[in-house]
């Protein structure tokens, strides 16, 4: 039977890859907070 | 602005019409000028020992350690406080966003006059100024040098600034033909100057690249360049935020009320700009953090201070424009502009001086005179620039 292995999340660059992903997601999320809703800009356009 | 001069054409009559201009109007007993004065006199006598008896006699310089604040917080720091000319120019001209237009000839002129005043105090600093020359005019050229191209850019950005703020020089000379002629310069000059900015910026963090066993490891990284270039960019709009708001107290009277009302829409979108260009650096700086493995760099004195920068200084400014945008606080975007100019002050500071030999029992630290100079140098560029704006068209065009 194959005996476990511990990945290391440090040598395997998992958390470089993690922390990209996160930064894409939150990223995201930043350029909707700073975009007016579609609302505001109807009104701004009326 | 001097309306009366009809046209400035002949020798003489510009003769009169500078001197005329060069009179110094408005009150004299202004707390600026009671303050700055002095030190600006202060200042010159201290250059008057530093040039006869050496940086020593007037500077903590060493052997061991060569730069000091004023390279450290005039050339390193001042050149990225100058970046808004390069970002501001892009925006209008190039992205073709006409709503910052009315912003363009103040921050060219700011950025030309930190240019001048910063860059020049880098003679300030090197122990043979003459030589400052070398590199212009083919004197033992260091091709290979990051400073090669840090003069050279320096001089030519310099012109390229000058020439982007000459139509404004025309109009207060009245002289129409030769405003027509530059204005027709300007988008070339423009793209060289962005082209120039972006590779001047970051070469100053390129030059840090070979110091690398002197600086702390949480501050050199071999992609400082970009750390440098990403930086200058949020510094720059946050000056032009901050800078902005006391033009538009301070010179109150040449501001037409419809510019006041337009100068805080543009603050909004300055605001965002910086927001997303401050969470692009802290993740950089974050990235880098995790993949270098800098995770027991942390827990001391060093590593405090790494995050009051980074978290104190990038983030939670980031976070303040953010907000400050979505909920159209000007209010809570001008302290985050404050807080993200500290925060790129302290980092260049911390790169050039403050982590610089931080394995050294002794550590440098600015004699006073030191400090009186830096402060000279930039009264001296507010004196220039406050004669510049009373009496040229920086502000508003007749045309």
């Amino acid at each position: 039977m194959d005996s476990f292995t511990y990945v290391n999340i440090f040598e395997t660059k998992g958390l470089e890859y993690l922390l990209l992903l996160s930064f894409w997601v939150l990223f995201a999320y930043l350029i909707r907070y700073l975009s007016p809703s579609v609302e505001k800009r109807k009104d701004s356009h009326k | 602005m001097n309306n009366n001069v009809a046209v400035v054409g002949s020798f003489g009559q510009f003769y009169k019409f500078l001197l005329q201009e060069l009179k110094p109007r408005g009150p004299w007993l202004t707390p600026f000028n009671i303050i700055s004065i002095p030190v600006i006199l202060t200042g010159l006598v201290i250059l008057y020992f530093r040039f006869v008896y050496g940086l020593g006699s007037v500077t903590n310089l060493s052997q061991e350690t060569a730069w000091g604040l004023w390279l450290g917080f005039d050339v390193i720091t001042g050149v990225a406080l100058a970046g808004g000319a390069y970002v501001i120019t892009f925006v209008v001209y190039v992205m073709k966003v006409e709503k910052y237009q009315s912003i363009v000839r103040i921050t060219v002129l700011n950025g030309f006059l930190a240019y001048a005043f910063y860059g020049g105090a880098l003679l300030l600093d090197v122990g043979r100024p003459w030589n400052g020359l070398n590199p212009y005019i083919g004197n033992s050229f260091g091709f290979s040098s990051v400073l090669f191209l840090i003069c050279w850019h320096f001089l030519l950005y310099m012109f390229a600034q000058f020439l982007e703020f000459s139509p404004v020089i025309a109009e207060w000379l009245h002289w129409e033909k030769a405003q027509r002629i530059l204005k027709k310069l300007t988008l070339g000059t423009v793209i060289l100057g962005i082209t120039l900015s972006i590779l001047h910026q970051s070469g100053l963090g390129a030059l840090f690249l070979m110091a690398k066993p002197k600086i702390h490891p949480l501050w050199w990284s071999e992609f400082m360049p970009i750390l440098f270039f990403v930086s200058s960019i949020y510094a720059g709009l946050a000056m032009i935020i901050f800078e902005g708001t006391i033009s538009h107290r301070v010179f109150k009277a040449l501001i037409n009320p419809k510019s006041h009302h337009s100068f805080d829409d543009m603050v909004f979108g300055l605001a965002k700009g910086a927001a997303i260009t401050m969470f692009v650096y802290y993740f950089f700086k974050a990235l880098l953090f995790i993949h270098d493995k800098q995770w027991d760099m942390i827990n001391d004195g060093w590593g405090y201070w790494y995050l009051v920068e980074v978290i104190g200084f990038v983030l939670i400014p980031a976070l303040m424009f953010a907000f400050g945008f979505r909920n159209r606080s000007l209010k809570i975007i001008k302290v985050a502009s404050v807080m993200a100019l500290f925060g790129v002050i302290l980092n260049r500071l911390n790169v050039s001086v403050i982590t610089f030999n931080w394995f050294a029992d002794v550590h440098y630290y600015p004699s006073w005179q030191e400090i009186v100079v830096t402060l000279m140098v930039i009264f001296a560029e507010v004196w220039v620039f406050r004669w510049v704006v009373t009496r040229m068209p920086v502000f508003s065009s007749n045309h």
